[in-house]
């Protein structure tokens, strides 16, 4: 056991909450602390969210680094941890991502033991659809990449997928279904779970999460990484992590870096709370739409960025309409729904559509960024390979491929979509 | 959002596709490094703010400059490619 | 030689009238279009009996001339050719329809997303622009109707669009 517990949370338990029901509830403490910013760190990380959280979670778990920030310029988990679809598969098809995600998923399904914090992590199945002769051959192909993984996958022909989603419109003229990929162990987690229990770890093992604070600048001396000027002040560190998704740009260009990054705007829906309907995960490729059903009952769906650079978190109305439409076209019922709310999030768009997990040419300065719409599922994995990096100087084996140079140099692109490594092609 | 069409005027976004950074019409030239070209092909300003940017009014098959704010989604001016020198 | 029996791309569709709208079929005789050379704008003008600037419809000689893009127009009426312009025969590529009634622009509101108020688009005005997700040439050729015209593959598509959109707006009015 490895608690420092330096930080006024406890441990939960099935006891704990019967024993808060007798005591009306009174012996709950803040989730963590809220310190005060020191002088000095080991290291710091800028962003509070998903991937900084758990950069900091395991730097402390696994290599015993403890005296370390994030920093957040606004709250914990405000940003696209938050804002996503809460989608988590492992189900890449190319090597670099894939082992990289199946990683991921492994992290993921000893999460809430690992973190004693239940991020209602439920693999219920995700169905990829697909509507031609080409398209299932492709994911046959997919399915064998992720079989050779060692992860999971079954190729279901028509009337397969219509035992899992009978509620589909098998027959739609343009796209009808003609089988799926199910990945049984692909699901959902609760995402703003996922941030708290990372932070709730880290502030444990003595992390300070320090939040209203925004990084306004990078000190550099002589290419090496001196701290960091911020809201709050100066702090010193001599390892800074920037993992700041959407902002990576701006944050980036502190320390006189242009990135291959565009920030572009992705929407997310949800309606009114049903009965259960949907079980599983379902992903319409063709009509870019993807749907589940939250454990409050709300369908939660999204599908494309807007397609434009945007830094404004909230989308415009063509692309919702485009996404109703789609969704109408997969599951005609959905259009009794009420859609409650919609929101936006800004992707750090990478031109292959790949992350990028690297050192920096400046000494003691690490980069996380280009996540694109997919970085939820990453978030174990993404800060499993980070807090490695930061602390011996080495890529990890599961994040090898994902260097900054793979733009320059041309080796190691990783296109998983096929649709070339460039710009606004994602 | 809109967007003003050198040739249609003002018009809806759903009209027109977004073709990224302006940066694509300032392509280097044949002695240009090496950096050069990865600073053309892939790095990008990417600024909270201000931008100007390529778009294609696709019913009439115009290109266009957009400066625009992308916090704000306003633009503040489109110019043709005549205009911006192109 | 078998004897091939020319149909529009409309037969057995139209006409359909729903509520205060009527669409019908409005092919003309032929489709031309035609983009004037470099500095030959003047003399093709003179031509044709016309070119229409942005945003136009000009009646030339051989029928009616839409701007239809950057220089370039789309003559519908009888067949032609001109000096001085490139010219495509482009009768069998596009389909023309008309939507005439006092509810036309309700209607058009829904799958457009063109301004159709009378001091932005008003009659005798013509645009390029989406009609469902297809790319069209929209024009008011009076205060109650408009003809708008797309790619001939997507006739259906189009007379679909124009159907549900029809039969909404008159859902509406009976409310
Ligand atoms: C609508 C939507 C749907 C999505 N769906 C899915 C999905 O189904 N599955 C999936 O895997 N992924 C999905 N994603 C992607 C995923 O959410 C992101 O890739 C991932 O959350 C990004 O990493 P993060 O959590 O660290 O980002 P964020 O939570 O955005 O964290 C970055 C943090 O940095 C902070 N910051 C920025 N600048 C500064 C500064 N100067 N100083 C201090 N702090 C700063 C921000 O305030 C923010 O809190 C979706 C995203 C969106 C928006
Ligand atoms: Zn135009």
């Amino acid at each position: 056991m490895q608690f420092a517990c330096k930080s006024a949370s406890m441990r939960y338990s099935g006891f704990k909450v019967f024993l808060e029901g007798l005591r009306g509830q009174s012996g709950w403490k803040p989730v963590w602390r809220d310190p005060e910013p020191k002088q000095e760190y080991d290291v710091i990380i800028i962003g509070g969210g998903g991937h900084g959280l758990s950069t900091a979670y395991y730097l402390a778990r696994n290599h015993g680094i403890t005296n370390v920030a994030v920093l957040e310029k606004g709250y914990l988990g405000g940003g696209n941890v938050g804002r996503n679809t809460t989608i988590v598969r492992a189900n890449y098809f190319l090597p670099g991502n894939s082992e990289f995600y199946s990683h991921s998923l492994k992290l993921w399904e000893g999460l809430e033991a690992d973190l004693n914090y239940n991020v209602m992590h439920s693999q219920r199945g995700l169905i990829n659809l697909f509507h031609s002769d080409g398209q299932r051959d492709a994911f046959a192909r997919r399915g064998n990449a992720m079989i050779n993984q060692g992860d999971d996958a079954i190729l279901l022909d028509r009337e397969g997928v219509r035992r899992h989603l009978p509620y589909l419109d098998f027959d739609n003229a343009r796209f009808p279904v003609y089988g799926g990929l199910f990945h049984p162990r692909g699901g959902t987690a609760r995402h703003d779970a996922v941030a708290w229990g990372y932070a709730r770890g880290a502030d444990q093992r003595g992390v300070d999460l320090i939040q209203q604070c925004e990084v306004t600048g990078i000190d550099i001396e002589n290419g090496r990484v001196t701290g960091v000027q911020t809201t709050r002040g100066a702090i010193r560190a001599k390892k800074v992590a920037m993992v700041v998704a959407g902002r990576s740009s701006e944050v980036a260009a502190m320390a006189g870096m242009r990135l291959p990054i565009e920030s572009h705007v992705l929407q997310a829906f949800v309606t009114e709370g049903l009965k259960p309907c949907i079980d599983h995960v379902v992903s319409f490729g063709m009509g870019h739409f993807y749907i589940s059903q939250s454990d409050k009952g709300g369908l939660v769906f999204g599908g494309d960025i807007d397609f434009y650079a945007s830094y404004a978190q909230r989308g415009n109305l063509p692309m919702k309409e485009h996404v109703m439409e789609a969704g109408m076209a997969l599951m005609p019922m959905i259009g009794q729904a009420r859609v409650l709310r919609s929101w936006g999030g800004i992707m750090d768009m990478s031109p292959d559509g790949s992350p990028i997990i690297d050192k920096t040419h400046i000494e003691g300065l690490t980069l996380n960024c280009g996540w694109c719409y997919g970085g939820f599922k990453a978030v174990p994995a993404s800060g499993f390979a980070t807090a490695h990096l930061v602390a011996t100087g080495e890529l990890h084996e599961t994040a090898a491929g994902f260097r900054l140079d793979r733009f320059e140099t041309g080796r190691g692109l990783m296109d998983e979509e096929g649709t070339g490594a460039q710009h606004n092609l994602h | 959002m809109r967007l003003t069409c050198p040739h249609c005027g003002d018009r809806d976004l759903r009209e027109f596709t977004y073709k990224g950074d302006a940066l694509a019409l300032l392509r280097p030239d044949e002695t240009a490094n090496p950096q050069e070209w990865v600073d053309y092909v892939h790095n990008r300003d990417n600024p909270a703010g201000t931008t100007s940017e390529l778009w294609y009014h696709g019913p009439c098959g115009s290109w266009l400059v957009a400066v625009r704010d992308t916090t704000t989604h306003v633009t503040h001016r489109t110019l043709s490619l005549a205009e911006a020198g192109k | 030689m078998a004897k091939l029996i020319a149909r529009p791309a409309t037969d057995g569709l139209l006409p359909i009238e729903i509520g205060k709208a009527i669409l019908e079929d409005a092919q003309p005789q032929a489709i031309t279009w035609v983009a004037p050379f470099n500095r030959k704008k003047s003399a093709v003008s003179k031509t044709l009996g016309g070119f229409p600037g942005p945003g136009e419809v000009v009646e030339v000689k051989a029928g009616r001339a839409l701007s239809v893009g950057p220089g370039q127009a789309m003559i519908l009426g009888a067949p032609l050719d001109c000096e001085g312009a490139a010219v495509a025969d482009q009768s069998d590529a596009w389909t023309v329809v008309a939507l005439e009634g006092a509810a036309a622009r309700d209607v058009l509101a829904r799958v457009t997303p063109l301004d159709l108020r009378d001091a932005v688009f008003p009659e005798g005005g013509t645009a390029r622009t989406l009609v469902g997700h297809m790319t069209a040439s929209l024009t008011r050729v009076g205060p109650f109707r408009f003809e708008i015209m797309v790619f001939r593959s997507m006739t259906q598509t189009l007379i679909h669009e124009l159907e549900r959109a029809m039969k909404h707006v008159d859902a509406r009015t009976k409310l």
